[in-house]
């Protein structure tokens, strides 16, 4: 037997939301998921007339329906935004290459400019280059501390007031159940947040889609016929973030409501005053935003420039150990250059 | 034919139904030399991260750490009238046998405060057979002084009995069995249980004047209960959970968890040490025979045991995760009706927002057209007064009829 549309619009039910477990038509399923996410912007006060907004693109589902929803409630609820495109380029081959043609077809799409930053000119390093050097492991510590840095430079060539990034409901509730599993207090604290940064010194960055769930985002872009790149990424999988997800997949399954109760509970938890909290400051030597001193993304930079790509990663102490011993070598080799000359 | 569970005899086989094994791995059986005091000893306990050592060191290391627990936080007035809740489990037997030991030691070691043992008989809930009470009077005899109380799940605390006059009742199904067989999920069902065992036993407490009730949860189990609370929506709850103390209790009872520094493994050897027979098997809680995927607590019970073992150290960075977060409330806050935990005082966005989507999805297409005040009508169900958090509203909404989440009986609320 058919069923109705819920919301009794006539209409023959083509899908069950995944979020409520309603039958709706097409129709009434956009209506739904747009006004959500134009709830979610209009209550947490995301934007203000007439700012400047970059909205990171990857070419992948999130950051287009974000690209093309954005765009779409700018007119018709008249946000009076500048919305413009901003996305890194790591310098994957048959990933990263194809995916920015993805981005370019949508900025002549959407009719948005589009600003490509790579890590080639950020940091004189691509990401193919990267994992010749440190192997297929820990390389997406890499990738993300430098795309995080990159989307802040590329935001304030731009001279934009925030940046919209693409995390969905179920990206947020992953993050919250990995930071638990991993015992990352800091990071338990403002996973969870809306809008994080902003202050005097940086851009503020914004999570329109933080209530959409990434089945509605895919069936979204799906009926919509939206142009988006589904590739994983070549190199491996982080596999720890692999198993929060499987996991919250999982738990899914059972319960649908399971992401948005996650994200209610991470934004529920509170924390002894015992419990360090993290200091947010400026890197001394790119001054970009950073709780360390210097930032990740100069510790790591600094490793593939000297020939020590483990610098960065695991602890800190073990890194100023390596940086020691290559000091010494260099003087010792030098004392031996010396000692030649003098013959 | 219900085939929920199947599944599950895919990747692993049957590899979740196997019973462990007797012996726990890591005994030393040979002679060897104690570590610790240097003495030979025919068995040698060899736990993680420990040296090999004797069975007198390791039971004093061990019990070491259940004093330490309620001595560190100085938690436990002198003289306190304790409640110790007996299950039948391993970790209940080792809490049972290490109060025992605490007692009955000189005055200056002594932990002064008197016990008293209840067994909460749930067998009828789970449908398993009734426990053998000849079992459960040997333990009274080989514990005494401690007095030894049955009560059933679900049944009013004052059929609280000794267990030397105890005779069964005949088998009628009681309210707590209907109440959850009118829920839906088994992952509701768990909940709803969990809750209603603590009202009990904090009732079973009142009735014999007991200040403290001592629960046997080791880490392992604080580690799953609190991603269960968080996969639940309990996050603003969630340290109590797994707290040494917890004060919901009705009529100002305090539970204490003085096992939660424990592993697995340590449990395993206490009990070998010790000679002791635990009368059910781990994993036999309520609904965990219908495998992994039948409800989140099922599945977060798995997950973590699964990552333990790729990932040693899984269960000690949760545990000590639950440590460091406080509960998130105000003195002035409400309390939520069923489980006792503070209510939301603000307004929160993300229950809004799960709201809202209800209504949008109601409204679809016609949601512009009507002009209707969504955000109203979701604000307006939000601040129902019904007196329930979140997490426990989601229990109520999958009874199809009627109000269940206050009991009348087995919660006498005092």
């Amino acid at each position: 037997m058919p069923i109705n549309c819920k919301s009794q619009c006539g209409n023959r039910a083509t899908l069950k939301r995944p979020k409520t477990g309603d039958a709706l038509c097409k129709e009434c399923f956009f209506a739904a998921f747009e006004a959500e996410i134009h709830h979610t912007i209009s209550s947490s006060n995301l934007f203000r007339r007439g700012e400047k907004v970059a909205v990171a693109a990857s070419g992948g589902k999130d950051s287009t329906v974000l690209a093309h929803v954005l765009k779409l409630l700018n007119e018709r609820h008249d946000y009076g935004l500048e919305l413009v495109l901003l996305s890194i380029d790591e310098g994957i081959t048959g990933y990263r290459d194809d995916s920015l043609e993805t981005v370019k077809q949508n900025r002549d799409d959407y009719q948005m400019p589009l600003k490509i930053l790579s890590y080639e000119e950020l940091y004189g390093w691509t990401m193919d280059r990267i994992v010749g050097q440190i192997g297929r492991s820990n390389n997406c510590t890499f990738c993300g501390v430098f795309r995080r840095q990159a989307l802040d430079r590329g935001a304030k060539l731009l001279g934009v007031d925030s940046i919209a990034t693409g995390h969905n409901a179920d990206d947020i509730a992953e993050t919250v159940l990995m930071n638990v599993l991993r015992g990352d207090t800091a990071r338990l604290r403002r996973c969870t947040d809306i809008r994080t940064g902003g202050g005097e010194d940086s851009i503020p960055r914004v999570k329109p889609l933080k209530y959409s769930y990434e089945k509605e985002i895919v069936m979204y872009a799906h009926y919509k016929k939206l142009v988006y790149f589904s590739t994983e990424c070549v190199f491996a999988p982080n596999a720890y973030r692999g198993h929060a997800r499987a996991f919250l997949k999982d738990l899914e399954k059972v319960r649908p409501s399971v992401i948005m109760d996650i994200i209610y509970s991470g934004e529920q938890l509170r924390f002894k005053d015992t419990v360090k909290k993290p200091v947010r400051g400026i890197c001394t030597r790119c001054g970009f935003v950073s709780s360390q001193q210097p930032c990740k993304a100069c510790v790591l930079l600094e490793g593939l420039n000297r020939g020590l790509p483990k610098l960065g990663i695991g602890k800190k102490s073990k890194g100023e150990r390596m940086i020691a011993k290559q000091d010494q070598e260099l003087a010792l080799r030098e004392r031996a250059n010396l000692v030649k000359n003098d013959f | 034919m219900c085939s929920i569970g199947e599944d599950d005899f895919g990747d692993e086989g049957a590899a979740h139904a196997m019973v462990a094994e007797s012996l726990p791995s890591g005994i030393v059986l040979s002679p060897g030399d104690c570590n610790k005091c240097g003495v030979t000893s025919s068995e040698l306990y060899k736990l993680n991260f420990r040296t090999a050592e004797c069975r007198d060191c390791f039971l004093a290391y061990a019990r070491h750490k259940f004093r330490a627990a309620l001595g560190a936080a100085k938690i436990l007035p002198r003289n306190a009238e304790v409640l110790l809740v007996l299950d039948g489990s391993a970790e209940s037997l080792v809490l049972l046998d290490m109060l025992h030991f605490a007692q009955t030691q000189n005055t200056f070691k002594r932990l002064h405060c008197n016990a008293r043992v209840v067994y909460v008989e749930d067998q009828q809930v789970q449908g398993r057979d009734p426990v053998d009470i000849e079992e459960l009077r040997n333990l009274s005899t080989q514990y005494e002084p401690f007095e030894f109380h049955m009560i059933k799940l679900g049944s009013l605390p004052n059929s609280l009995q000794r267990i030397k006059d105890y005779n069964t009742s005949p088998n009628k199904t009681n309210e707590l069995d209907q109440k959850l067989h009118k829920l839906r999920s088994l992952t509701a069902r768990q909940d709803y249980l969990q809750q209603q065992r603590k009202n009990l036993v904090a009732s079973v407490a009142q009735e014999l004047q007991c200040t403290h009730v001592f629960e046997p949860s080791i880490s392992v189990d604080l580690a799953t209960q609190l991603l269960t609370a968080i996969a639940l929506g309990r996050g603003g709850s969630a340290a109590l959970d797994v707290a040494l103390l917890d004060d919901r209790l009705a009529g100002d009872v305090k539970l204490l968890r003085p096992l939660k520094d424990l592993n697995e493994q340590e449990i395993q050897f206490y009990i070998h040490a010790q000679r002791l027979k635990p009368l059910i098997q781990s994993g036999s809680r309520y609904g965990q025979e219908r495998g992994q995927t039948a409800s989140l607590q099922n599945l977060t019970t798995a997950f973590v045991a699964n990552l333990q073992q790729n990932y040693a150290s899984t269960v000690s960075t949760v545990f000590r995760t639950g440590d460091k977060i406080a509960v998130n409330a105000h003195p002035e806050q409400t309390s939520c009706v069923h489980c006792q935990s503070s209510l939301d005082s603000t307004l929160s966005d993300t229950l809004l927002a799960i709201e809202y989507s209800r209504s949008v999805s109601e409204a679809g297409v016609g949601l512009y057209k009507n002009g209707e005040d969504l955000e109203g009508l979701a604000k307006k169900r939000l601040q129902s007064e019904d007196g329930l958090c979140h997490a426990c509203r989601g229990i109520q909404a999958e009874l199809e009829s009627g109000k269940f989440l206050v009991l009348t009986s087995g919660w006498s609320g005092k």
